[in-house]
């Protein structure tokens, strides 16, 4: 009798093999691993809220995933020089009242790689506390969507943390894809960042590095607060479009190099506020409503080399006029064909200043709905009718505006050509075409 | 059916149907030569808008102008007195006219955009529900502008009459209305902003942007202020459905009662 119940007890644990199981397995097997040692994980669910308190590397292929229990980190790294790979983690902690913030992963030392690794269900996607010179590469964070604010967190959060490397992640659907906080000296490249309320986020962050990723589909592009000295480069902007949304928002925010990014169909491509000495340059500012909104309370940027063109409003001064440069050393920014400009001298200069000015500028600061006009074409109409009765003020005067270089569109003129050809045929053979699709069955 | 036939037959024969339909393929083709350098992900999206941006400078003033020539048609063929003689009130041959007209109108520019998302699944993300947000949105304008033209072509006794009309209730919407509403806007409160939000969404062309902007997800009107929350106190699909409701019914009750028999070139 006892044989047979020892039997069923050994019995009954294969078949009840379910993840709290795995789980003591795993974080057994993860503390009596030695120092530097693979653990590769199947193809199967382990419970989370595991502590990895050594230098390892937790492999899993792409159907693993460690679930938690939806009341902590489902991983926390504790050691340096831990890689986590190549899985799925899910279900950490959502509450707001508990002592920490709780995230999927949450690292706590320096020199640790994540990569290849999905999350959602969770607060914060993944959490770097003063966690220095980690590497997070393609991980991918799914959140709430972006009308949940308060009861979600970021996708990756940076909190005290410095030179770390963020690169090819993709954050859709969390409060701030990307959320900077004391940070120093981070290097961002390519990650995607979509439908979050900003997809970068950045407090009291200063020297960090962004090169190549693209903000869709955000309540705000960017928003860089109180952060000095960072350097943002061929960045994507696109569709930031929400009512009072932006591409970039620069606050508080001093000696940023902003070069060669694309802000494109945004509520306003670059707001900036309170914020001085930024360079703008070579950036494609085209088709947001209003291109740049620069506020009074800030001072000496300069815009040089921009392509801003086919903006609803190329540029407004809000709260009357700040000193800032549109042009460094002779060389100013192309505006399209916003202003009719003549180059004479063909030296890629126009030969007058171009100087725009507005009447929009007083409704936009006093009241919030005239946003909703900004693609309406009797806004047209309304700056026509200001300039005439001269209720108008300067906006911005580009002394050394550049001139269009680019070369027609032969291809697009050869498709309007074709286009007329074939509607010429059209109409002239209509007849032929009436007898077969009205079959009347006589001649017109 | 008749009707439907009917007007299917004079408008192929007619140069309106087929330079709407022109206009419309030229500006999609231009357009998406103009995009396919766009990115897979959000090409289709910046398409769209930039196609609605450029089509809504055509469509309202064409289906204004065809909707009053084909009800002016019957007064100058003489087939409405016809008609109105022999077994039909003005009422019952306007609803079956404006029937016929909105079928031959918006169907073949329906099929145009359904053989246009073949290239746009070649070029692009294509989501089809962002798609039928676009096409619903094209077909509303069209239905819309559709009926204010049989209205002008009922109360016209004249073309001059009509194209003066035609012009003018597009300047109207177009132009004026939002224009008189930026007038005003900077004494919009928290108390008459309803008001005013009624004023803008009875301009079709805003409720029918704004559904479309919404519906495809590029704007959102999450975490809004007290008075852009009270300014959209609706969906902004209802809105433009009671716009729509709204200018339909009313140019419809006013062909009815302000019609004229009689037309002359």
């Amino acid at each position: 009798m006892k044989k047979i119940l020892w039997l069923l007890l050994l019995f009954s644990a294969f078949i009840f093999t379910e993840k709290g199981t795995a789980a003591e397995n795993l974080q057994a097997v993860i503390n009596s691993a030695k120092d530097g040692s693979v653990i590769k994980l199947e193809d199967k669910i382990y419970a989370g809220n595991i502590v990895i308190d050594k230098p390892l590397t937790l492999m899993g292929t792409n159907e693993t995933l460690i679930e938690g229990d939806g009341k902590g980190n489902v991983i926390s790294v504790r050691a340096p020089g831990v890689t986590i790979s190549d899985l799925k983690v899910s279900k950490g902690g959502m509450d707001r009242n508990s002592a920490e913030e709780y995230a999927a992963i949450k690292i706590y030392t320096d020199g640790n790689v994540l990569r290849n690794i999905g999350i959602d269900e969770s607060f914060h996607g993944i959490y770097l506390s003063k966690a220095h010179n980690n590497t997070i590469e393609n991980v991918r964070v799914k959140g709430l969507g972006k009308e949940e604010i308060a009861a979600q967190g970021n996708g990756l959060h940076v909190y005290y943390s410095n030179g770390n490397l963020l690169i090819n992640n993709y954050v859709v659907g969390t409060r701030d894809g990307m959320f900077f906080d004391y940070a120093n000296d981070n290097k961002v490249i390519g990650n995607e960042i979509t439908k979050t309320r900003y997809g970068l986020h950045f407090m009291y962050s200063d020297r960090n590095e962004f090169k190549n990723n693209i903000f869709t589909f955000n309540t705000g592009g960017a928003a860089i607060m109180h952060s000095n000295q960072l350097k943002l480069k061929n960045n994507q902007f696109i569709f930031n479009y929400g009512h009072r949304s932006f591409g970039l928002m620069l606050l508080s925010a001093n000696q940023n190099d902003i070069e060669n990014n694309t802000f494109y169909m945004n509520q306003r491509g670059l707001y900036i506020d309170q914020s001085t000495d930024n360079l703008i340059k070579s950036n494609q500012i085209f088709q947001n409503q209003i291109g740049i909104e620069l506020w009074a309370s800030s001072n000496e940027q300069v815009f040089t080399e921009n392509k801003i063109e086919e903006n609803t409003i190329p540029a407004v001064t809000l709260g009357g006029s700040g000193r800032n440069d549109w042009s460094q050393e002779g060389t100013g920014n192309n505006w399209g064909t916003s202003f009719p400009l003549l180059d004479l001298d063909q030296n890629g200069v126009g030969d007058s200043p171009a100087i725009y000015k507005s009447s929009l500028y007083e409704l936009i600061e006093d009241q919030e709905l005239v946003y909703l006009f900004l693609k309406s074409p009797a806004i047209k109409v309304y700056e026509k009718m200001n300039q005439l009765m001269d209720n108008e003020k300067t906006m911005f005067e580009d002394q050394h505006p550049l001139t269009d270089s680019e070369k027609p569109n032969f291809y697009l003129s050869g498709l309007v050509i074709f286009a007329v050809i074939i509607s010429a045929i059209i109409v002239k053979r209509r007849k032929l075409l009436c007898i077969s699709f009205g079959r009347n069955g006589r001649k017109i | 059916m008749y009707f439907v036939w009917k007007e299917w037959k004079e408008n192929i024969r007619g140069k309106g149907l087929w330079l709407a339909i022109g206009t419309i393929i030229l500006v999609s083709a231009l357009l998406l030569v103009r995009s396919t350098s766009l990115s897979y992900d959000q090409g289709l999206y910046i398409l769209l808008i930039n196609l609605f941006d450029t089509l809504i400078y055509f469509i309202p003033i064409l289906y204004l102008f065809m909707g009053a020539f084909s009800i002016f048609q019957e007064k100058e063929q003489k087939t409405l007195v016809m008609l109105l003689t022999r077994q039909e009130s003005y009422w019952t041959f306007l609803a079956k006219k404006s029937l016929g007209m909105h079928l031959v109108l918006i169907v073949p520019v329906m099929i145009w955009f359904f053989l246009f998302l073949v290239p746009l699944k070649l070029y692009f993300k294509a989501d089809i529900g962002t798609y039928l947000v676009f096409v619903l949105s094209m077909v509303a304008l069209m239905l819309v502008f559709t009926q204010i033209g049989a209205l002008v072509g009922s109360i016209s006794r004249s073309r001059m009459q009509i194209a003066g009309m035609a012009v003018i209730i597009w300047f109207y919407f177009f132009f004026l209305h939002d224009f008189a509403l930026l007038s005003m806007i900077q004494g919009v409160n928290h108390d008459n902003v309803k008001l005013f939000s009624i004023a803008y969404f009875l301009n079709p062309i805003q409720a029918v942007r704004l559904y479309l902007e919404t519906g495809v997800g590029i704007y959102s009107f999450g975490h809004m202020s007290r008075l852009l929350k009270s300014f959209m106190w609706l969906q902004p699909g209802a809105f433009l459905g009671a716009s729509l409701m709204f200018w339909v019914a009313i140019a419809f009750i006013s062909s009815g009662l302000l019609h004229r028999k009689e037309g002359f070139e």
